[in-house]
């Protein structure tokens, strides 16, 4: 049993760091990409290995999918000549990459049986946090700043795209596998979606990966010409942007000014404050991934 | 303290107001956002000066877990500092003509880069710090960005420098995490030991935060970024955002690490500062651009910052905390009102080169006298911030002759600033060969400009207080 789980991590490993390697070596940039996602895919494997199934659902949904889209997309934008990578390679650089990740390796090594006292912490407080999966106890109870800061970086990520002024993004007629599909895909996404947002307070999942999940679903719709662009002009898209900060901060305040203190929610309504946070977070998440890879459409259009 | 909250949250929450109703008339709304904020910053600091360093646990959960706001009089000035700034040149950019075609984008980027910031200087905890960063970083290269196309290299270079930058100060949180098992500043003051872990994740850190903050030698990509982003943006860039990587930094090494590491450390750091003196001092000197030569003082006033620190660690001397923090307060200040001047001056030339300055003193009078105002300030000239600041860091140099050499290096980086600030100002003097065109050039834009100058010269007017203020905080 333990040798065959160590032959699955090893081959684990080897398939990291090849691809990993593959993908800044490779000539072509859309092979580049392609090798990105499969890393992408393999690294969530990694997390599930190492008892993260939280991580192994964000990163598929987020560094494997969303990434992988936006990449696709930028890549339909550039100019013909420029899709071969720079193929100029510095041994230098490769030198000194190796040295200092042999220093870090070894400062690292004496962390390996340094004790946990965060989590023996963190598991006492669970009974008044008004969840019951610990990561998500972390994330909108006891750091819920940090989160709620979060969501003003994605809000900053949409605002920073919005100034380059990128053409919107040319969408051929979508051929009929992937309208047949996208028929299928398109509501499989909304009941996955909504599963992992209701089981986030039970189990892995929650905003972040629901939000992600959604957003796929959004550009599914948007590439097989289901619905209209996205556009910053409609006041509803705004709205669904700015929700999930807006109303958490709006809590924040609330609870500061006629409640216990900053984000100190009464623990009557934690658990059901907790779910609105993360139900409005979803919408916010996953109409703001899928504006950045689908972008601005004129309100002609 | 919760004085200090308002003061995070009106510039947010005008942010999502502004971004969600879009009304035509946005200026007042964030003008009035802004008062509100300073205003709420004022009586902060007033109730740091009447009851002294409050702490607040967020989600009122203890210590180890959740994450611990603090208000100290260090960081109730800055945030003062913050929303006078803010305020200054938000009412800068809706007067100038020359800044109607970034306005509508500019508003909510600038709220969002106010509230972040007071975020940051409120928290003490190493990862809402991370976060707190990256909500900086992404705010600031999207302000760049406002300038168009011709901005968009160094825009994309400050970008992916910070994003590096972010990683390596992520990497050596997680180790100090994994060491200690707490994020929180004064917890882990109590349990740092100076062992290898704990020196790599400070190393780390400290290279994280010290290209974010673009200090000597890592400061390649600010003159670019700095001077090519739009006149507004330069100012809060220069004055606000490279100074909030430093007071991490500083929390970091006079509170967390031990002495064992901070002794040796705070000789480089000061070696560095020295470096950032002279190269930031000469680069100012040489470039045939105006904008580049504030940017590249920038630079240069950043190397005192440096400075200040590495003596206060090298020596053990807490007195040097209060000429760091009136240096920050003074450059903050002093180089709002060069950006804002040399912004409107070139603005209304149109041309970059140093050179276009002839005959500004008949055309732009005010906008040449805030900039030589300001750059009084940043030679330290008497009676202003700058001085007082620079006195104090002098003060130690001279008592014990082994620290001479440092008082020498900082007569010569005086030197060169007072010859980068005197090559804007004689062109200034040098008669046009064209006729002066007489024409309105914004006259309440070039006020607000003075406006900051005049306050780091009243500074020393208040230096009494300020110092007490300090003191309280040292001791």
């Amino acid at each position: 049993m333990a040798a065959s789980e160590l032959i699955l991590d090893l081959i684990l490993c080897l398939v990291l760091l090849s691809l990993a390697v593959a993908v800044v070596e490779v000539k072509r940039l859309y092979d580049s990409i392609i090798l990105f996602i499969a890393f992408g895919l393999i690294l969530s494997i990694t997390w599930a290995r190492l008892g993260a199934p939280d991580l192994a659902l964000a990163e598929a949904a987020i560094g494997a999918g969303i990434t992988g889209v936006l990449l696709m997309a930028a890549y339909a934008n550039l100019a013909p000549k420029k899709h071969l990578q720079n193929s100029h390679r510095s041994w230098l650089a490769v030198g000194f990459s190796l040295a200092a990740m042999v220093w870090l390796v070894l400062s690292l090594i004496p962390l390996a049986d340094s004790p946990e006292s965060l989590v023996a912490v963190a598991e006492q407080a669970m009974a008044d946090s008004g969840v019951t999966h610990p990561v998500t106890a972390v994330l909108l109870n006891f750091r819920a700043w940090d989160t709620l800061l979060e969501l003003v970086v994605l809000l900053l990520a949409l605002l920073g795209m919005q100034q380059l002024r990128l053409p919107s993004l040319k969408i051929a007629y979508p051929w009929p596998l992937l309208n047949a599909w996208g028929r299928y895909l398109a509501p499989l996404t909304i009941v996955i979606g909504g599963y992992l947002l209701w089981r986030g307070s039970s189990g892995p999942g929650g905003a972040f990966q629901s939000g992600a999940l959604l957003a796929a679903g959004l550009i599914v719709l948007r590439l097989n010409h289901v619905i209209p662009g996205l556009s910053w002009q409609h006041a509803w898209l705004r709205c669904s942007v700015l929700c999930g900060a807006g109303f958490f901060l709006i809590i924040a305040c609330l609870t500061a000014w006629l409640g216990q203190g900053w984000l100190d929610y009464p623990a009557s309504y934690s658990a059901s404050l907790i779910f609105i946070i993360e139900f409005l977070a979803t919408i916010s998440i996953a109409v703001t991934l899928a504006w950045l890879v689908t972008g601005q459409q004129e309100a002609a259009s | 303290m919760n004085a200090a909250l308002v003061s995070m949250v009106v510039p947010f929450f005008a942010a999502m107001l502004v971004l969600m109703w879009r009304p035509q008339q946005q200026s007042w709304l964030v003008i009035v956002a802004s008062i509100v904020s300073l205003l709420a910053a004022m009586m902060a600091l007033l109730s740091v000066i009447d009851s002294g360093p409050q702490s607040l646990n967020l989600g009122g959960w203890e210590s180890p877990l959740a994450i611990r706001f603090q208000l100290m009089p260090v960081n109730a000035l800055l945030i003062v500092t913050t929303a006078v700034i803010h305020l200054i040149v938000v009412c800068f950019a809706a007067s100038s003509h020359h800044c109607q075609s970034i306005k509508q984008a500019f508003w909510p980027l600038a709220l969002l880069l106010h509230g972040s910031l007071v975020a940051l200087w409120l928290s003490m905890d190493l990862f809402n710090w991370y976060v707190t960063l990256e909500l900086l970083g992404l705010a600031a290269v999207s302000l760049v960005t406002l300038a168009g196309h011709k901005a968009l290299r160094a825009a994309l270079d400050y970008l992916l420098l910070s994003l590096f930058a972010s990683l390596t100060y992520l990497l050596g949180v997680v180790m100090l995490y994994g060491q200690y098992g707490t994020l929180d500043i004064a917890l882990l003051a109590t349990l740092t030991e100076a062992d290898r872990v704990t020196q790599t994740a400070l190393l780390l850190i400290s290279a994280g935060l010290m290209l974010k903050a673009a200090l000597w030698p890592l400061h390649l990509w600010l003159p670019a970024a700095h001077s090519s982003a739009p006149t507004p943006v330069s100012a809060l860039l220069s004055a606000l955002v490279v100074k909030a990587p430093l007071f991490i930094l500083w929390l970091l090494w006079s509170r967390v690490a031990p002495s064992e590491l901070a002794v040796p450390m705070g000789f480089w750091l000061a070696l560095l500062g020295g470096g950032a003196l002279m190269i930031g001092g000469w680069s100012a000197c040489r470039t045939p651009h105006l904008k580049t030569l504030v940017a590249y003082s920038t630079v240069a006033q950043l190397g005192y910052g440096l400075l200040a620190l590495g003596l206060l660690l090298h020596w053990q001397l807490n007195d040097l905390q209060a000429a760091l923090w009136l240096f920050v307060v003074a450059h903050a200040l002093a180089k709002t009102s060069m950006f804002l001047a040399a912004g409107e001056i070139q603005a209304s030339t149109g041309k970059k080169r140093l050179n276009s300055l002839r005959g500004m003193t008949l055309t732009m009078p005010v906008a040449l006298f805030a900039f030589a105002v300001a750059g009084g300030s940043l030679i330290g000239l008497p009676p202003s911030g700058g001085f007082i600041a620079k006195w104090l860091l002098i003060q130690p140099m001279l008592i014990e002759p082994a620290h001479w050499p440092w008082a020498l290096l900082v007569i010569i980086a005086t030197l060169l600033s007072a010859a980068y600030v005197f090559r804007v100002v004689s062109q200034g003097f040098r008669q046009s060969s064209v006729s002066a065109t007489a024409t309105e050039h914004g006259k309440s834009a070039q006020w607000l400009a003075l406006l900051p100058a005049i306050l780091v010269w009243l500074m020393a007017l208040f230096s009494e207080p300020l110092l007490q203020l300090m003191d309280v905080f040292s001791a």
